[in-house]
């Protein structure tokens, strides 16, 4: 089961009955009836997307979460860089270079550079 | 036992309904530009959608094993990021496999060479050496225009 505030995928417990997301925090049934879940997850950001209970799973990695889970729209620039050029360059021996030039816009979505 | 016969990373990969694989944008290094004085965290993920994909030429036999593609990336300094991926293979008697590992984000904490490295498995045993490869990470930082507000 996956976590709809911070897209965690791992829960033990459906998210409700006051059962607490082991990443995230958020009690389901309380937190989530008080804030909406994209106000949840901006808390959770702000408060520096830090894992909630216990030891974080090795290599886990808060922005490749929110990104997997189709949040990475959320994902604060400093960590997910929008705004950033971003050039595929491919090297071979025998051709130029190819260089596809990609702009990411601040929602983290790609679209081709004129 | 498979035998790799292509290891690639590119920006997609279209599959026709005759299972013929095409791939867009073969690239082994990302430039990263940024704006002058931009500090990058060590954990930042690019948004940038990827795919590893790769071929595998089988054996007699090798229809019956229950074979999984592992897929590790490794940052500069060979920290793991991410978790080890593992996908089931699906083979038929005298076909290729095609295998397409799709990646939402690309780590951009570190610049320099990360490494992909692929291996199969088999009840959770490697039964390959592992293929790897290198993507490079270079990060630019663009001066600010000049009369630019900081």
């Amino acid at each position: 089961m996956t976590c709809p505030i911070c897209a965690y995928k791992n829960l033990s417990y459906p998210p409700r009955d006051y059962n607490i997301c082991p990443c995230c925090s958020t009690e389901f049934g309380n937190d989530d009836a008080v804030y909406s879940h994209r106000q949840l997850l901006g808390m959770w950001i702000a408060g520096g997307a830090n894992w909630f209970f216990g030891r974080a799973p090795e290599h886990w990695n808060p922005w490749l979460q929110l990104i997997q889970g189709g949040l990475g729209m959320y994902v604060p620039a400093q960590f997910g860089a929008p705004y950033i050029n971003f050039q595929l360059v491919a090297n071979s021996a025998n051709v130029e270079p190819a260089i596809v030039t990609n702009r990411l816009n601040a929602y983290g979505s790609l679209a081709l550079a004129a | 036992m498979l035998k790799p016969y292509v290891c690639v990373a590119c920006e997609k990969v279209i599959v026709a309904q005759d299972g013929v694989a095409s791939l867009i944008a073969l690239f082994s290094k990302i430039i990263l530009t940024v704006p002058a004085g931009t500090e990058i965290p060590p954990n930042a993920v690019a948004p940038k959608e990827w795919a590893v994909f790769s071929i595998w030429d089988p054996e007699p036999g090798d229809e019956r094993r229950n074979y999984f593609l592992c897929t590790q990336i490794l940052y500069p300094d060979e920290s793991q990021f991410g978790q080890i991926t593992r996908s089931k293979f699906n083979i038929e008697v005298n076909k290729r496999s095609q295998m397409t590992l799709q990646v939402q984000g690309f780590p951009i904490g570190q610049t320099g060479e990360y490494t992909i490295l692929s291996w199969v498995e088999e009840n959770e045993k490697k039964v390959s050496d592992p293929i790897q490869f290198g993507i490079e990470v270079i990060i630019n930082f663009a001066a600010s225009p000049a009369g630019a507000a900081t």
